[in-house]
C-alpha cells in the first residue's frame, strides 16, 4: 500500500514538475501573460466589429464569435505542450529533461495541465467581453459547454504533441510550426466557416480534424446544421484515437533522436 | 563486484539527412570500477561528449552494449536514469530562476519535498543566487548550479562533461575542490571528461585516452606516463635552425623551447647537447624533469 503510495506521488510529482515549469515562466515572463490576454482580446474585438459592420444577425456573429474564441484558447493550450521541447530547445537544455525518468507522456500532460488552465482564463475572459461587447450569450447546457472545453483542449495537447514531434524530427527547423500550426489545422476545421464550403479534398482533411466537429457541436445550439448526426461522439472518437498515435510516434520520434544524435544537436 | 559502468563494442555513427556520415566512436570497450573518478580525456571530436552521452542514456549506440550499474542501459533505461545524472555544459531552461529550476528537476525525479532542493543549494554554495535567472548568473555560478541539478536525485554515478571549462582558475580549482569533497561524502562513481591534463592527474583514479573514437590507452596516471616507455623529459632553451632538426628521441619544438623524451636525462643528456652542436644548434639552458601526463596525452593526439 505505502509501495503504490509513494508510486502514485512519484507519477504525480514528474507530471506536475512540467506544469511548474511553465508556471514560473508565466510567471516571470511579461510576455507570457500578455499573449494569454492581448492577442485573443484583439482578435475577438476586431472579428466581433467586421460582424457589426457587414451588419451580420445575431446567429451569424456568433457562429465567428465561437470561432474566434476556440482559436484564442486552442492557440494558448497548445504552446504549452510545446513547450515541453521548444523551452529546452530555446535554453539549449534538452539532454537534461531527456536524462530524467520522465516519460515523455507525463512530461506533455503535466504541460496540458497548465496549459488548461491559461486556456480557462482566455475561454472565460473571451465569453465575458463577447457577451458584454456583442450580446453573445452561451446556450448550451453546462454539461455540453464542459464536454465542448474538455474537447478544445485536448485538441490543443494533439497539435502540442504533433509540434513536440516536428522538433524531434527536424530539430530548430520545426519551431516555425509551434506558432503557425494552430493556424492551418484553424483553415481546415471551419473557424469562421462551415466546412462544407471547402473544396475537395480539402473538406474531407476538415472532417479528419476532431476541432470541426467540435465546433458543429457547439454552433449546433445556436441552430446551425451539423455534416453528421453526433459530431461530440466523432470528435471525441478522433481525439482519443489521434492521441494515442501521437504518443507512440513522438515515442519512436525520441528514440530515433537519440539515434541520430539530435538530442545532442539541440542540446549544445 | 558490479562495475560502475562497462562498455563493449561501441560504436555511434551520426547519420545526417544529405550529408555524410559520421563515425563518432569506433568499438569502445571500457570498465569502471564502482566508487572512483574515472576520466576520459582526449582532444576535440575524438568522442568524449558522445561516450559520456551513450553512458548516461542521452543517446542511443549504433552498436554495442553499454551497462550502468550492472542493467542494460537501453533496456531499463527509466530504472538506470534513476540512479545516474549527468552535468554537461552551462544550460538550464530559459526564463526560470535557481531555485525554481532545481525544484523543477528534483520534482522530474519524482521527488517532492523542498528539502533536497535546499540541501543541495547550500551544499553548492547558492544561497545568494536562488532567487536570481539563471541567465544572470555567472559562467562560475551557473556550472555550480548545473553541478546541484546533477545530484539532486542522489545518483550513484555520476557523469561530469569538461565541468571546468570556461572556468577562471580559482573557481575551477573550486569546483575541483567541490567535486573531490562530494566523491568522499557522498561516495559515488564519477566519469569525467576534461582537457586539463593537471586535472585528470589530481582527480582521477584511472584514465582513458580516446582519440579518433577509440580507446588509445587506459591505466591511472602512473601506468600511462609509462605507457610512452619514456620516463623523463629535457626541455631545453636552444639557439640556431631548428627547421630541420633531425634526433635519434622523440622531441616537442615550441619556438625555441625544445623539449626531448628520454629513458635516463641525466645520461642521454650530453649526446643530446652534441647532436645539437653538430647541427649548428647551441643550448642556452636545459632543465631535466619527470614526463607528465599532458605529455603523454600529446604524443597519443599525434599518435606518434
Amino acid at each position: 500500500m505505502r509501495t503504490s503510495l509513494s508510486s502514485l506521488q512519484k507519477v504525480l510529482s514528474e507530471i506536475l514538475a512540467f506544469a511548474y515549469r511553465n508556471y514560473a515562466l508565466t510567471k516571470n515572463e511579461f510576455y507570457a501573460i500578455f499573449e494569454m490576454l492581448f492577442w485573443p482580446m484583439i482578435s475577438l474585438i476586431s472579428v466581433g466589429l467586421l460582424g457589426e459592420f457587414l451588419y451580420l444577425e445575431k446567429d451569424a456573429v456568433a457562429f465567428i464569435i465561437i470561432g474566434v474564441i476556440t482559436l484564442s484558447v486552442i492557440q494558448i493550450a497548445q504552446i504549452d505542450v510545446t513547450y515541453v521541447m521548444l523551452l529546452d530547445m530555446w535554453s539549449m537544455s534538452l539532454k537534461y529533461i531527456i536524462v530524467t525518468p520522465t516519460p515523455f507522456y507525463r512530461m506533455v500532460t503535466g504541460a496540458w495541465l497548465f496549459g488548461s488552465v491559461r486556456g480557462l482564463i482566455s475561454l472565460v475572459l473571451l465569453i465575458l467581453l463577447s457577451a458584454w461587447l456583442f450580446g453573445f450569450t452561451l446556450t448550451l447546457p453546462l454539461t455540453a459547454m464542459a464536454a465542448f472545453v474538455l474537447g478544445i483542449l485536448l485538441s490543443a495537447m494533439l497539435i502540442g504533441i504533433f509540434n513536440c514531434i516536428l522538433i524531434l524530427v527536424f530539430g530548430r527547423r520545426a519551431e516555425i510550426f509551434a506558432w503557425t500550426l494552430t493556424a492551418i489545422v484553424m483553415l481546415f476545421c471551419g473557424i469562421y466557416y462551415p466546412v462544407t464550403i471547402l473544396p475537395e479534398p480539402f473538406k474531407t482533411l476538415g472532417l479528419l480534424i476532431p476541432i470541426t466537429h467540435y465546433l458543429e457541436f457547439f454552433r449546433s445550439f445556436y441552430g446551425f446544421q451539423t455534416v453528421f448526426p453526433n459530431p461530440l461522439a466523432i470528435a471525441i472518437v478522433e481525439t482519443i484515437t489521434y492521441l494515442a498515435l501521437l504518443l507512440v510516434v513522438a515515442e519512436i520520434s525520441m528514440l530515433r533522436a537519440r539515434k541520430t544524435g539530435l538530442v545532442l544537436k539541440l542540446s549544445d | 563486484m558490479v562495475k560502475a559502468v562497462e562498455c563493449r563494442d561501441v560504436w555511434m555513427v551520426y547519420r545526417t539527412f544529405m550529408e555524410k556520415d559520421t563515425v563518432a566512436l569506433r568499438g569502445v570497450n571500457l570498465d569502471v570500477e564502482d566508487g572512483i573518478i574515472f576520466g576520459l580525456l582526449g582532444p576535440n571530436g575524438a568522442g568524449k561528449t558522445t561516450l559520456i552521452s551513450i553512458l548516461a542514456t542521452i543517446l542511443i549506440p549504433t552498436r554495442g552494449e553499454v551497462r550502468v550499474l550492472g542493467m542494460d542501459a537501453f533496456k531499463n533505461t527509466r530504472k538506470v536514469r534513476e540512479r545516474i545524472n549527468i552535468s554537461s555544459g552551462v544550460r538550464m531552461p530559459w526564463g526560470m530562476k535557481v531555485y525554481e529550476c532545481l525544484r523543477f528537476y528534483a520534482m522530474c525525479y519524482g521527488i517532492t519535498g523542498r528539502k533536497v532542493v535546499e540541501d543541495v543549494i547550500s551544499e553548492f554554495e547558492l544561497e545568494e543566487h536562488r532567487n536570481k535567472r539563471f541567465d544572470d548568473l555567472s559562467t562560475g555560478n551557473k556550472q555550480k548550479a548545473n553541478l546541484a541539478r546533477a545530484f539532486l536525485n542522489n545518483p550513484e554515478v555520476v557523469f561530469l562533461d569538461e565541468p571546468t571549462a570556461n572556468l577562471d582558475p580559482d573557481m575551477a580549482k573550486k569546483i575541483r575542490e567541490m567535486i573531490l569533497r562530494i566523491k568522499e561524502e557522498r561516495d559515488i562513481t564519477i566519469v569525467l571528461t576534461t582537457h586539463n591534463m593537471k586535472e585528470a592527474e589530481l582527480l582521477c583514479d584511472r584514465i582513458a585516452f580516446i582519440k579518433d573514437g577509440k580507446i588509445a590507452a587506459e591505466g591511472t596516471s602512473e601506468e600511462l606516463k609509462r605507457y610512452t616507455k619514456m620516463s623523463e623529459r629535457i626541455i631545453l632553451k636552444v639557439r640556431g635552425d631548428v627547421s630541420r632538426l633531425s634526433f635519434p628521441y622523440p622531441f616537442r619544438l615550441d619556438g625555441n623551447s625544445l623539449t626531448v623524451f628520454v629513458e635516463d636525462a641525466e645520461k642521454a643528456l650530453p649526446s643530446i647537447v652534441i647532436k645539437l652542436a653538430e647541427q649548428g644548434i647551441n643550448v642556452e639552458s636545459a632543465k631535466m624533469e619527470e614526463i607528465t601526463l599532458e605529455d603523454v596525452f600529446i604524443e597519443l593526439a599525434e599518435g606518434s
